[in-house]
């Protein structure tokens, strides 16, 4: 059975609804208009151990109300939801204490304390036993590189210190599932990296399974092998993240490099060129051919074949979602 | 537990909070007995409570309001201040009793002055009352003064469980704190409309009154039945309130 198993999830929410102008607020202030929003429809994947799924979608495409839904804050309009074989909205101790969220801009920590009391009070919450807290709490010091910080008050803490923080205090109960909403948010690339790589570590170290949100393609590309791509609450792709520009992007780029120059205009849309260098957009489909054909007509000393960069084909899915 | 520890040290870091707190304490305590001077310079008795029982009143009172500024009012407004900023996520994802924990978390440990300083006036208005000091008195007052503040308890919760719905709730704390004024005097002086809207709707009647009935020798034992099942039916309607609440919260959206 997959660690996560998620069919046909549903979530609509009824929102009060309100033109704009002082007559109607006060109007809705004695009867209420409402309009059910469809968050997340019909979605379903799974999810096994010690996976990394990266989860993308442009803004309110639904990704936080799922993982909400995951982490058993919001309940399922319909459809089937399972983590580690309990139902999430039934929010049982046993399952709480299993699983962690993480929301970048959403603190936790006592503000004006340093961080290790607040490493105690979630000692206190999950009730753990000295000795593995003590041997976990040591190691996500290490592994955050977070040495002294944890001694200084979290309000003198820099916002990357701080999110290590955040995140070292968020898997003191050593947690086998890991939700990440945005978990580098607002932080500089270097800081980026470091969390990165600790998400690796973490998860091969416990075999977790991370289920992650993030606008940093960067973020994705490093730690996800999956990628699950949600739209206006429905399910776009679900695979691996090369796949993802076989599925959306119709063309390639191929750079040329030619011993001489030449017209190449004959074998795609020049999209550069230099007297040596020549780039070309060909649609997906014709590569081999047009390859074989640059390499025995033309004075070709090297040739690359490229997928668009990333972004470009997170934005080509989503374009595709809208129509 | 280590929620206070947490909540003693926080509050370390100002010191100097300490000492305004007993300046405060002291002011307020002050300006009730001024009160009362000027009430009894006019007549003997309020509504059958002499000057040594209204002296009791004003120290459960105070003792009250040190118990609502220590943990009641500073945990309720962190849940409303939860919910408004989204982190209140996070009390759903812990694996413990969310009402116990959103209960728990805060602490003014300054405002245990006004406890002090309430219970000084309280033992003092017994010494000039010369009020029975048995066990059973002194056992009934103990049960009163906690079925009163968890009574406050009750109705504070389930008022801020409102902010799941409306979000910006803080106009609540101080309709609270006002009304908790009207403490001062016994309930009895009031109008009827009004004292039963102060012992059923916001039971400040039954959190100060009946504790200080105790302490003057008035309290029956069938008035403390009452108040002890009244507090036993609000803590299960606080509880059933919660959690249908936190069922129907949904957040704020990210």
């Amino acid at each position: 059975m997959p660690l996560i198993d998620v069919r046909d999830l549903s979530k609509v929410f009824e929102v009060p609804e309100r033109e704009p102008g002082l007559r109607a607020a006060a109007k809705s202030l004695v009867r209420r208009k409402t309009r059910d929003v469809r968050a997340v429809g019909d979605v379903s994947f799974e999810v096994e151990a010690g996976e990394i799924v990266g989860f993308l979608g442009p803004n309110g495409a639904g990704k936080t109300t799922t993982l909400k839904m995951l982490s058993g804050l919001l309940h399922p309009t319909s459809g089937e939801l399972s983590v580690l074989g309990h139902e999430p909205s039934k929010r049982e101790r046993d399952y709480l204490s299993r699983i962690t969220l993480v929301m970048g801009n959403r603190n936790q920590l006592q503000w004006d304390l340093p961080a290790l009391d607040s490493f105690e009070l979630t000692r206190a919450i999950y009730r753990l036993r000295e000795a593995p807290f003590l041997e976990q709490r040591d190691e996500l010091i290490e592994l955050l590189d977070l040495g002294d910080l944890v001694n200084k008050p979290v309000r003198n803490l820099s916002l990357g210190e701080r999110m290590k923080a955040e995140i070292a205090n968020s898997l003191l109960h050593r947690p086998s599932v890991l939700f990440l909403d945005e978990p580098t948010i607002g932080l500089d690339v270097v800081m980026q990296r470091r969390i990165r790589t600790f998400l690796a570590e973490y998860n091969t170290r416990h075999d977790a399974s991370i289920m992650l949100t993030s606008h940093y393609m960067a973020d994705i590309e490093a730690l996800c092998e999956r990628v699950i791509v949600i739209h206006e609450g429905s399910l776009l792709f679900d695979g691996a993240l090369g796949d993802l520009s076989d599925r959306f992007a119709a063309h390639k780029t191929l750079v040329v490099t030619l011993g001489e120059a030449a017209d190449l205009s004959g074998y795609g849309e020049v999209v550069e060129a230099s007297p040596t260098q020549v780039t070309l957009r060909i649609p997906r489909g014709d590569t081999a051919a047009v390859t074989g054909r640059l390499l025995a007509e033309q004075p070709v000393t090297d040739l690359t074949v490229e997928d668009p960069p990333i972004d470009d084909v997170i934005e080509l899915a989503f374009a595709s979602g809208d129509s | 537990m280590t929620f206070l520890r947490i909540g003693v040290m926080n509050e370390l870091q100002y010191r100097a909070n300490f000492f305004l707190q007993i300046i405060q304490s002291v002011v307020a305590v002050g300006t009730g007995l001024i009160v009362l001077a000027l009430i009894f310079s006019q007549t003997d008795a309020l509504d059958g409570w002499t000057r040594p029982q209204l002296l009791a009143v004003l120290g459960v009172f105070t003792m009250v309001g040190g118990v609502i500024g220590f943990i009641i009012e500073p945990n309720m407004g962190r849940v409303m201040a939860d919910v408004r900023q989204g982190t209140f996520d996070y009390v759903l994802t812990k694996p413990v009793d969310s009402q116990l924990l959103v209960s728990v978390r805060e602490f003014r440990l300054w405002k245990l002055t006004d406890v002090i300083v309430g219970a000084g006036v309280v033992v003092w208005a017994v010494i000039v009352d010369d009020a029975p000091t048995g066990l059973a008195n002194v056992a009934g007052f103990a049960v009163s003064l906690l079925a009163g503040s968890l009574m406050i308890y009750c109705v504070w919760l389930m008022l801020t469980t409102g902010a799941f719905w409306f979000v910006r709730m803080e106009m609540l704390q101080e309709l609270f704190t006002g009304l908790y004024r009207a403490g001062q005097y016994p309930v009895g002086v009031y109008p009827g409309w009004l004292r039963a809207g102060l012992t059923f709707l916001i039971p400040i009647g039954f959190a100060v009154t009946v504790p200080s009935e105790a302490v003057t020798g008035r309290l029956t034992i069938g008035r403390l039945a009452v108040a002890v099942g009244f507090v036993l039916f609000l803590m299960a309607l606080t509880r059933i309130v919660w959690q249908w609440g936190v069922k129907n919260y949904s957040g704020a959206s990210a």
